[in-house]
């Protein structure tokens, strides 16, 4: 009997080498596969790094502005073409302008 | 009695001693690996160098940023023909071969570091040359997207002898205990605005050009919080490029240099003398053809009539009738007040170049008038901006600062706010009725000071006949937020200004160009009444 108990003592210590074996090695393998893969997103990370430095170059003011002007044509704006939305007349309102000396002055310009 | 061993014993004790050698020899070969040579083992790696924090301006856009990149590293005694590698690897990385001969012949370490920052293209030449021993460590290079836009302020890195990166100058260089060891992903964040940084080195570089100045610089500066949003100082450089191109500086002309600043000076006189109650703004003073203090005589820039009102000394930038009021404070009133402006002290930010200002030892009388109209006393245009920031924004003191602060920083009431009211409205006066015209912006209301100064001879007493000219301008001037300065070292004369190079024809153009274009970005809201439009239209 004794010699059975035994047997079967030392088969499930066998048993148990194989399956902790078998746990180790797949833990290994997981392990390599999640350094692959943190070395993979160490990578794109960098790449994108790098395509937002890229970016920050092309869509910088400079940049925009040189193409601006030799694509588009367009040009500085004076500081008077300009206004705020504050500035601007809510619905059923009339303009600012349409007081304005600007207005009077073009209605009068021919008289003068 | 006791047998001497066998034949067999004396075998096995022979191997059992075999055994116990090799692995003692074993035990040595890995204390001597683990232990003693453990320094060279880890000389690549302590060639890589940790990620620097990005800096980004005050809306997130990147100005500078470690990329990935390989540096190359070669074990020479891996190669076969040593001069034949050398040859091919100087070829495929673009590094001088006579140096790499030298280094792979003389290399006292395993590794010796042949290029850094290689691109994958000069990675894959690399690896063309098929040559053994070679090994690619990854490491970073400090980027900047917007270039020479942003180079004098920024500044450069460079490598230490631990090969560890460092700020070598400008806010690198100041901000280099916040930048080191960073993560990726970690960023300060500055104050500067990159649209406004384009704007003024962009009109700062068009009016280098027109007046054919040797230097030129500007900067813009929230008078409330105390923030640089632009900084510009030409000529620059690239800071992407590892050398200096021709006529290239890293002078910072704005942060660095202490100039005699002339007649924008006058602003901290009128202060004063407004301060005091000296000084009515519509109180007649005689000009005269000089004004003698002792043995010298102080004389005018330009004509000037033979009376003028106190305002108008200003607006006309008199340097006889400034003499006049300057001298009713006194030398030691002048030196005290100029003193807690912080004009007589080096000013501290986070640039790290700050030069101290120059004044003179012995303060008397003629040295009172010298300074009151900006001779005599030189200081950084950005010391200047901050004193002249503290009279128009109520009086109280600002510091200057490159990191993104929005919230107000204005500290020590310096002078009463009744003064600062005073002197925006004479800022204004002197845009409106004086030598600063060519400032005004339609739609904002720009008040500034005018400074055309001399420059003083080099190693010598007396002045050159060349010209510093500068322009201080605050808008909106009754309810301030920003100050532009400009400085052109010296500008000439040109068709459209009828030959004449003064402050008034070169800086305050300038100034007003720079409002015109940064003032809708940064939101000031344009003056109410469209009048100002209408008397454009003929």
């Amino acid at each position: 009997m004794i010699r059975v108990f035994n047997f079967f003592c030392i088969a499930l210590m066998g048993l148990s080498i194989l399956a902790l074996y078998d746990v180790s090695e797949k833990t290994r393998l997981t392990r390599v596969d999640l350094d692959k893969t943190r070395h993979a997103i160490a990578q794109e990370q960098g790449q994108i790094s790098v395509l937002e430095t890229d970016w920050a170059r092309v869509a910088g003011p400079e940049r925009v502005a040189t193409l601006a002007q030799s694509k588009l044509g367009l040009d500085n704006t004076s500081a008077v073409q300009l206004s705020s939305f504050e500035q601007l007349p809510r619905n059923g309102e009339d303009s600012p302008l349409s007081q304005s000396p600007l207005r009077n002055a073009n209605a009068e310009a021919p008289a003068q | 009695m006791k047998e001497g061993a066998t034949i067999f014993q004396r075998r096995i004790v022979i191997g059992a001693a075999m055994c116990v050698a090799a692995f003692a020899l074993v035990v040595v070969r890995l204390v001597d690996v683990t232990v003693f040579h453990a320094a060279q083992r880890r000389s690549v790696a302590a060639n890589i160098a940790s990620y620097r924090t990005d800096l980004v301006d005050r809306n997130g856009q990147i100005l500078a940023r470690d990329i990935p990149v390989q540096d190359l590293y070669a074990r020479p005694h891996a190669f076969w023909d040593t001069a034949y590698a050398a040859h091919a690897l100087a070829q495929a990385a673009g590094v001088g071969e006579p140096a790499l001969l030298k280094k792979f012949t003389q290399a006292k370490k395993p590794y010796v570091f042949v290029a850094r920052a290689l691109t994958p293209d000069g990675q894959d030449r690399v690896m063309h040359a098929g040559l053994p021993g070679l090994e690619f460590q990854p490491g970073y290079k400090r980027y900047y997207p917007d270039g020479r836009a942003t180079a004098q302020v920024l500044g450069v890195t460079g490598l230490d002898d631990d090969g560890e990166t460092i700020g070598l100058s400008g806010l690198e260089m100041g901000l280099d205990p916040k930048l080191r060891d960073g993560e990726p992903g970690q960023s300060v964040a500055l104050s500067i605005d990159m649209r406004v940084q384009y704007i003024l080195a962009h009109e700062v570089e068009a009016s280098r050009n027109e007046f054919s100045a040797k230097q030129a610089g500007g900067l813009v500066l929230d008078v409330r919080t105390g923030e640089v949003l632009g900084m510009v100082s030409l000529p620059d450089f690239d800071p992407n490029a590892r050398t200096l191109g021709t006529g290239d500086t890293e002078h910072n002309l704005v942060g660095q240099d202490v100039f005699e600043l002339g007649s924008v000076f006058k602003i901290f006189s009128f202060t004063l003398a407004t301060e005091d109650h000296k000084m009515r703004p519509d109180e007649i003073l005689p000009i005269g053809n000089g004004y003698k203090i002792g043995r010298f005589t102080i004389h005018e820039a330009e004509h000037m009539p033979a009376t003028l009102a106190a305002r108008d000394v200003l607006a006309l930038s008199s340097n006889i009738g400034t003499t006049q009021i300057a001298l009713r404070s006194g030398p030691q009133r002048q030196r005290e007040f100029l003193e807690r402006m912080g004009l007589l002290n080096a000013i501290h930010t986070e640039l790290p170049e700050a030069r101290r200002p120059q004044f003179p030892v012995h303060w008397g009388q003629v040295e009172t008038a010298t300074v009151s109209f900006g001779h005599g006393i030189s200081v950084s245009p950005l010391a200047f901006a901050a004193a002249a920031a503290a009279i128009v924004n109520g009086g109280r003191k600002i510091v200057p600062t490159f990191l993104k602060h929005p919230e107000d920083g204005r500290g020590e009431q310096l002078i009463k706010p009744e003064t600062s009211e005073k002197m925006r409205d004479l800022l204004r006066y002197v845009v409106t009725n004086g030598t600063g015209k060519k400032a005004d912006v339609p739609g904002y209301d720009v008040g500034g000071k005018t400074g055309s100064a001399q420059k003083a001879r080099i190693g010598g007493h007396g002045y050159e006949h060349k010209l510093v000219t500068s322009f201080c301008a605050v808008f909106p001037v009754h309810d301030p937020r920003y100050l532009v300065f400009v400085v052109l070292d010296e500008p000439h004369g040109t068709k459209q200004t009828f030959g004449f190079a003064l402050a008034g024809y070169t800086a305050a153009p300038l100034a007003g160009r720079v409002i015109s274009r940064i003032a809708p970005i940064l939101g000031v809201p344009q003056h109410q009444d469209p009048i100002v439009v209408a008397r454009g239209t003929p």
